[in-house]
């Protein structure tokens, strides 16, 4: 649905994305992980139209976004949601005002359809008879909740989120976790998720791209369908062919010919950019890493014991 | 040397590229405001009415009370000269033609930016730190019809209103400050006024009102849209739209009373 082809962004002479090509599947939850000043927040501008990259393409379907004009990206933009970090709302308008401003600006409704449209997004989110309160007057979750809302407004095919549950408890974040579960599985949204929160993209991510340094490190699926006790995570060694076959049958435990890349050995042989990829692993079809960028598999390591411990 | 010539080079730049991003945001503002005035269902959210009384109505009292103070003031700077020379029948023409042609207008609008512009800057230099400009982008909403058209609109009927007023509160300030204190004739006063003022006296004084309210928008709002940082940058950025627009309507003032009176 969404594909961005080697995006290459530049603040001044500071690389920030470096090459960056990933898909979005339709109806599917991408989230994207990814350590501070790794470039997610400018990618996730650049998916939205927000800011234009140096080189590289973002295409929403058939139709390539890079190049076109504010006016040109419009019709793009009412065809998408955004919730931003801290909800983005407009302080000067109520909570009602705020998620009817989309369906005004764009549509011909009648005021009195348009209040119960605004009624049944912020039941959506569960925020009933909320519309006449100001965004200050509201808790950050609440907050993010009537941006969620607001971001359903014109009944979007995708909703990018930026962190959705940073800054709030984890009974609110869980919430919040569980919205966007829902709005994929029931209303078929494609949902886009850039955040720190591994916990809860674990959950319910379908795919989970990794960046780091302004590069893919690793794109996959979350290890949630492992079996108990697995942590590994194979990898197959472009100079020795030897260890590229992985057990068949793959769970649980670890596999007999694959190779146990927490193992002391093959953690140095990696740091030695002795490895070139890690192409969907054979000992398990159903998580498949594929490492993209070889001389960060020690990041890699990192991100997939936090990965394997859920 | 070098230092000195690159310094100045690199301000001539930042000034030209500021100057003219000022000029693309006033054909955009005139553009979304023709398109608001198109569209009955936008005309109506724009909520103009309320713009008009937020910028207008609630600077009134303020512009007022400057305004017969000014009066005063000039009165009392003219008496000061005119009647060593006995001649204090000059002072109703005096005061009214600085009035008029210079002050009423320069003073107002000297007000308006201080009060309105640097609003505007700190609002919509707010909103860009918290995203919302950048949520407003992302929902297909321009920005400028979104924040600037009402504001433009608010500001170009409000300031030539307040100006009117001013001109006539700062005569009423000469006019109680003349006859009480100087003992000037009432109906002198009058007919020395009505004597030298002259209806381009007062137009010329609505064209300088629209043209600083469209210094004062564009140079506000622009601050606004252009801060690029947090809670610092604004205040930096409110600090430079109230100098930058102070000096702009300096510099517009003194050409438009050289066009008009040189």
């Amino acid at each position: 649905m969404l594909t961005v082809r080697d995006i290459k962004k530049y603040y001044g002479s500071h690389k920030v994305l470096d090459g960056v090509s990933l898909r979005v599947e339709q109806k599917k939850i991408t989230y994207i992980f990814g350590t501070s000043g790794g470039g997610k927040s400018t990618l996730l501008k650049i998916l939205i139209g927000a800011l234009r990259p140096d080189s590289g393409e973002v295409c929403f379907g058939d139709t390539v976004l890079t190049g076109l004009t504010d006016r040109q990206l419009d019709p793009f933009r009412k065809r998408i949601g955004m919730l931003f970090q801290h909800g983005a709302l407009l302080n000067s308008m109520t909570v009602g005002e705020n998620v009817a401003l989309p369906i005004s600006e764009h549509t011909t409704l009648d005021d009195s359809i348009i209040k119960i449209m605004v009624k049944m997004k912020l039941d959506l989110v569960g925020l009933r008879d909320f519309e006449d309160l100001y965004p200050g007057q509201i808790s950050g979750g609440m907050q993010k909740r009537v941006a969620l809302a607001r971001a359903l407004a014109l009944d979007p095919e995708v909703v990018f989120f930026d962190e959705p549950t940073s800054g709030l408890d984890p009974i609110v974040a869980s919430v919040i976790t569980k919205l966007i579960a829902d709005l994929n599985r029931l209303l078929g949204i494609t949902c886009v998720v850039v955040t720190h929160a591994v916990e809860e993209a674990m959950k319910i991510a379908d795919k989970i791209v990794i960046l780091y340094m302004g590069k893919v490190l690793a794109e996959g699926s979350p290890p949630r369908e492992y079996g108990p006790g697995c942590s590994a995570v194979h990898y197959r060694q472009s100079r020795r062919p030897d260890l590229i076959s992985c057990d068949e049958q793959g769970l649980p435990g670890r596999p007999a010919g694959g190779v146990d890349i927490w193992s002391e050995p093959t953690v140095s042989a990696l740091n030695g950019n002795t490895v070139a990829l890690v192409q969907k692993a054979p000992c398990h079809k159903r998580c498949t890493w594929n490492i993209v960028e070889p001389k960060y598999a020690p990041v890699f390591f990192f991100w997939c014991h936090s990965l394997s411990s859920w | 040397m070098k230092t000195i010539f690159g310094y100045i080079g690199r301000a001539l730049i930042t000034f030209l590229q500021e100057l003219s991003s000022i000029y693309y945001l006033f054909l955009e503002t005139v553009a979304q405001s023709i398109v608001l005035f198109t569209d009955r269902k936008k005309l109506r959210q724009a909520r103009l009415l309320e713009h008009i009384d937020e910028i207008g109505a609630r600077s009134l009292l303020l512009v007022l009370a400057v305004s017969v103070l000014l009066g005063i003031a000039l009165t009392v700077l003219v008496s000061f000269q005119l009647k060593e020379l006995g001649a204090l029948s000059y002072i109703p023409g005096f005061v009214a033609v600085a009035v008029f042609r210079e002050m009423g207008p320069l003073i107002t609008a000297l007000i308006i930016a201080g009060r309105v512009g640097a609003a505007f800057t700190a609002r919509i230099g707010t909103m860009k730190v918290s995203e919302e400009i950048l949520a407003l982008e992302t929902m297909a909403i321009n920005p400028v019809r979104f924040l600037v058209v009402h504001r433009f609109i608010g500001l170009i009927v409000s300031l030539p209103a307040l100006t009117i007023l001013a001109d006539f509160t700062a005569l009423i300030g000469g006019f109680l400050f003349g006859s009480l204190r100087l003992g000037i004739p009432a109906d002198t006063y009058l007919r020395e006024t009505l004597d030298v003022l002259m209806f381009k006296d007062l137009y010329s004084g609505i064209v300088k009102a629209v043209v600083y309210s469209v210094v004062i928008v564009m140079v506000g709002c622009y601050r606004g849209l252009a801060v690029d940082g947090g809670a610092e940058d604004v205040g930096r950025s409110t600090m430079l739209s109230v100098v930058s627009s102070t000096l702009a309507i300096i510099v517009f003032d003194t050409v438009m009373t050289a066009a008009f009176y040189g």
